[in-house]
């Protein structure tokens, strides 16, 4: 750990810069200079997926709800983020098996296409990087897998977004487009994202809230929303929601370095 | 007391740089051909691919571009400086260098707030280039 915290990021441990939470607070920090953001927007993020997590038994913070008072009172790891603005650290697998729809209709689970895709990898260190507040990569991976789909965000039912923290949430949502830059916090509020909310997102607590299995956990729960596999927690009649036929993912490398989008929709 | 943080790690790239800083002058490559002004040193040029390499010292006076405030100490030895800003400095010469701020509350640090390089000699081999505001 010590060797992975002072070799891999070059001479920034000579000044005491360490890890993925202090790289995406540094983005974060350029954001809220850049546009209206920053903690009133994200404990919306914060708080609304531990509401999925609290429906999701095998989340890790299922027996743990949040209010907003408790988001606040949380302690600062790298300020702006609080330890809620970060993801788990846990053990755990998942898979996703993906093969012909002709083989998968012979199946027992119902069917999910991946309807379009689409990677950009802005790729610039993070001490030179000048995409940190947007657009970044999400901005063009959308665009590209939305098109491949033949969609818009208008046609999206639920979201499953890479959430190592709140804010990569936030600025992958701008970015594909749900909201214009600064409009999160209005976006976001009244329940947005929650159960019974207008736009799910990360339904299963995410990796906020259920468990880090890196770009895993959005994508298998899209899957599995889909499918209708997802018991408490089920979008549709269940938690008061559209029954989903479509629904976008993402994943996302380094600090807003890369990142990949896909479309997936009920057969 | 030993200096126990982690100390810069001198390569063929960073050698220039890091020479520079312990006469206390922050020294930045700049295109032979094109003119980019770029850190990290490289010996190509990230935009037009050039060899042709100048090192330039730069005036040592530039921004803050983004920065946190570490409440949380992840290497032991910075435990006695919390809360500690890290910052992203854009020099005005044109690169950004990872740095601290120092010389003022991490409470009274904003982005694009006008800073000047100020040195730690930390050793007798390095001197860590950090920044504090201009008053």
């Amino acid at each position: 750990m010590y060797r992975m915290l002072t070799e891999i990021g070059g001479d920034a441990a000579a000044f005491g810069h360490f890890g993925a939470t202090a790289g995406y607070a540094l983005a974060a920090r350029r954001a809220m200079h850049e546009f209206h953001t920053g903690p009133d927007t994200w404990k919306h993020i914060a708080v609304g997926q531990r509401r999925w997590a609290n429906l999701n038994p095998r989340a890790v913070m299922h027996d743990k709800p949040m209010t907003y008072e408790e988001y606040y009172n949380a302690r600062w790891l790298v300020e702006p983020f609080r330890l809620p603005d970060n993801c788990l650290v846990n053990d755990g697998g998942r898979a996703c098996i993906i093969t012909s729809v002709e083989r998968a209709r012979d199946l027992r689970h119902p069917l999910v296409t991946i309807a379009g895709m689409g990677q950009h990898n802005p790729s610039v260190d993070l001490q030179q990087a000048t995409y940190l507040a947007g657009p970044t990569g999400a901005r063009q991976a959308g665009e590209t897998a939305f098109a491949m789909a033949g969609v818009t965000t208008r046609d999206i039912d639920a979201c499953e977004i890479y959430d190592c923290f709140t804010y990569t949430v936030e600025i992958t949502l701008q970015d594909y487009g749900f909201f214009g830059p600064g409009e999160g916090e209005e976006w976001f509020s009244g329940g947005t994202i929650e159960p019974e909310g207008r736009m799910p997102v990360n339904t299963s607590g995410g990796q906020l809230s259920e468990a880090y299995h890196m770009g895993l956990t959005p994508l298998t729960e899209g899957v599995m929303q889909l499918m209708g596999r997802c018991g408490e927690r089920q979008l549709g009649p269940a938690t008061n929601t559209k029954e989903p036929e479509i629904i976008v993912c993402s994943d996302n490398g380094g600090i807003l370095q890369c990142h990949s989008c896909y479309i997936l929709r009920r057969w | 007391m030993a200096y126990n943080k982690p100390l810069p790690k001198i390569n063929a790239d960073t050698k220039e740089f890091w020479e520079g800083c312990k006469e206390h002058v922050i020294r930045v490559q700049k295109c032979g051909d094109c003119g980019l002004v770029r850190w990290p040193p490289s010996f190509i040029c990230p935009q037009c691919h050039s060899r042709k390499t100048d090192w330039i010292a730069s005036t040592g006076k530039g921004s803050v571009y983004t920065f946190v405030v570490n409440h949380i100490a992840y290497h032991p030895a910075f435990q006695e400086d919390l809360p500690y800003v890290v910052a992203i400095v854009e020099l005005n010469e044109g690169p950004h260098l990872i740095t601290n701020i120092v010389g003022c509350a991490p409470s009274e640090v904003r982005c694009d707030m006008p800073v000047e390089v100020v040195w730690d000699d930390i050793t007798n081999e390095f001197s860590l280039p950090k920044f504090r505001p201009v008053l």
